[in-house]
């Protein structure tokens, strides 16, 4: 093992700050599916019992000696008291298929996303009048079955439990990163209209998604600026996939993604926020446009489909990288390959600063642990080469 | 190029609506407006190639497509059909239930001249060598969002391979975060994550067919 001289606070500090560490930081981004399975829970048990969904976790990390940060605390949601806000979240969950009581998804798999037309083409209007939350709270009955208070009540037993995560990681002296959880404009209404139905409405009516776009954006942000007060955790994870250019060219990202990322990112920074940018897919044509972005406040969160070696080059030097052991090699891989692609990561993206050894996109379910600790290890024991 | 390939090429919405409805009403041969539309969805898969296009054109062309065909179907007489190019199963793996990808795939590998069975979501291996067996479909494709539908991949190639099926049938998966790991690691013959490539191998395999 690397003799460490910072604790796992200043580590991370230091790669999202970019300056020297004494080692590479390693942060999964960890729910409770994996560590379910591996304590002999179902993914199913895991997810309805807070308590122990989360000691499992908890348990993991002690049985790998640690590691240095929670990218998100735990797997509570970060919500403020608002029908708006449990609508939002609502509408999101409600189209998840969950383990052991939907068809086709077994108690050890995890939740799956069932995308369909949540929003018509006809609800842009009143978006573009209500802005989101007036829109959400006038349809809550089309989303939810829940009452008002219902709904807060949900909100705030979320915060709370999200709260407690946090303050599990304080007490063993690991920072967690992001006290609230958002998504774009495009990305949100992207999965509620589905990517064919959305993709129709950019080129058919692109004026009408602009508009949409507008009247959401300052709701996304003020939400969550609000939800990162409410946990007392300085940073905001934003959810990306669908703007990136796997999906789309550079003109639907210029006028529908960036402007909207940047006025995000501006704002969290404004108030002393990080942002985690969490971006699925490929982006590697879109990263040049990261350099615009709040300098040492945001963290490109990258899944292994992304070049992450590209975005060493063009924004090592403007923002911290984390990422991207594949999830495939979590799950099929060995040991060996682990560490392999680990070293590979950590002496090219890791010299020197920058960089949080991290899976890309959460640890599947169906990780295998010895992989998953020599991931761990890899970052405890192996120094970049010279 | 005619009017109406070059018109869908371009995702011109309401110019190929105008010119499919023209065709039909000055009594050209449906058939022949379904090679066109073809022949615009094959210019859609170069420019695509040549990253002029994107994921996003596939998709909206593929969809100009379907709206032309429904219109152009019910005028085709029984037996006026082209030949397909192949027959092949497609389906997402057991335990999965994602279907983007597989309809955006299964959407182009029709529009290029397959005969697509579509089994759906969460298809579990014996279902799909039972298609395979009683369409006689030189192809499979499978596609999985998630890490279990490994598993689910590996079984229904031992299943195929079990059937007798292997020697005959050409195996591709696809999905988000399928690698050539995962291609190795369930036996399949080809993977892909981009949608117009994975085209392209299937036509491959339908010539290695023949």
């Amino acid at each position: 093992m690397i003799k460490e001289t910072m604790t796992s606070k200043e580590r991370v500090e230091a790669a999202i700050n970019l300056e020297r560490y004494d080692r590479v930081p390693v942060a999964p981004l960890m729910d409770v599916m994996f560590p379910s399975r591996y304590k002999g829970m179902t993914v199913a048990h895991g997810i309805s019992h807070w308590k122990e969904g989360f000691q499992a976790i908890v348990d993991i990390f002690d049985e790998v000696g640690g590691w240095d940060a929670m990218i998100l605390p735990g797997y509570s949601l970060a919500l403020t008291p608002r029908v708006a806000s449990g609508v939002t979240a609502a509408l999101g969950s409600g189209d998840y298929r969950f383990p052991g009581q939907d068809p086709g998804v077994s108690e050890y798999s995890q939740p799956q996303y069932v995308e369909r037309e949540r929003l018509t083409v006809e609800d842009y209007d009143e978006i573009i009048n209500l802005g989101w939350s007036g829109f959400a709270e006038k349809h809550r009955e089309r989303f939810t079955f829940f009452s008002p208070d219902q709904i807060i009540a949900w909100t705030q037993r979320q915060t709370e439990h999200y709260t407690r995560e946090r303050e599990t990681w304080d007490a063993r002296g690991i920072p967690s990163l992001c006290g609230a959880i958002v998504q774009s404009p495009l990305m949100f209404l992207s999965t509620k209209r589905s990517l064919t139905a959305f993709t129709m409405d950019l080129h058919r009516i692109p004026d009408k998604v602009e508009a949409a776009m507008d009247a959401m954006v300052d709701g996304f942000i003020e939400g969550a600026i609000e939800a990162a007060g409410l946990t007392g955790i300085p940073g905001v994870f934003l959810v990306l996939e669908r703007g990136g250019g796997f999906y789309y060219p550079l003109r639907i990202f210029e006028r529908f993604e960036f402007p909207y990322m940047k006025k995000m990112t501006e704002a969290f920074a404004a108030e002393g926020l990080l942002t985690v940018m969490h971006f699925d897919q490929d982006w590697t044509l879109n990263l040049p446009y990261l350099r615009e972005l709040p300098r040492k406040m945001c963290v490109v969160e990258l899944d292994s489909t992304t070049d992450i070696f590209k975005a060493k080059e063009i924004l090592g030097d403007h923002m911290c990288i984390a990422g991207d052991v594949p999830a495939s090699l979590s799950s099929i891989g060995t040991p060996e390959e682990m560490e392999a692609y680990c070293r590979k990561l950590i002496d090219i993206v890791g010299k020197d600063t920058g960089f949080i050894l991290s899976s890309g996109c959460t640890v599947p379910a169906d990780a295998k642990f010895e992989n998953f600790k020599a991931m761990i290890d890899t970052a405890k024991s192996y120094l970049p080469a010279n | 190029m005619s009017k109406l390939a070059d018109a869908l090429a371009n995702l011109d919405e309401d110019e190929v609506r105008r010119l499919v409805r023209e065709k039909i009403d000055a009594g050209v041969d449906p058939m022949a407006i379904v090679v066109e539309c073809r022949k615009g969805m094959d210019i859609v898969g170069e420019r695509y190639k040549s990253k002029d296009y994107f994921l996003s054109e596939l998709i909206i062309s593929g969809e100009m497509f379907k709206e032309a065909m429904a219109v152009v179907e019910p005028m085709l007489k029984a037996g006026m059909q082209s030949e397909p190019i192949s027959k092949m199963v497609l389906a997402t793996a057991k335990g999965d239930i994602h279907n983007i990808g597989k309809d955006i795939v299964g959407t182009l590998l029709t529009a290029a001249g397959f005969e697509v069975h579509d089994l759906g979501i969460d298809v579990a291996p014996g279902i799909i060598v039972e298609k395979l067996v009683e369409t006689g479909a030189p192809i499979l494709g499978m596609s999985g969002l998630l890490t279990p539908s490994f598993e689910s991949m590996k079984e229904t190639v031992e299943a195929v391979e079990a059937a007798g099926l292997r020697g005959r049938v050409k195996v591709i998966v696809g999905g988000g975060i399928v690698t050539e790991r995962v291609g190795k690691y369930v036996g399949a013959d080809a993977f892909t994550n981009d949608a117009s490539e994975g085209v392209d191998i299937c036509r491959r395999f339908a010539k290695e067919a023949k």
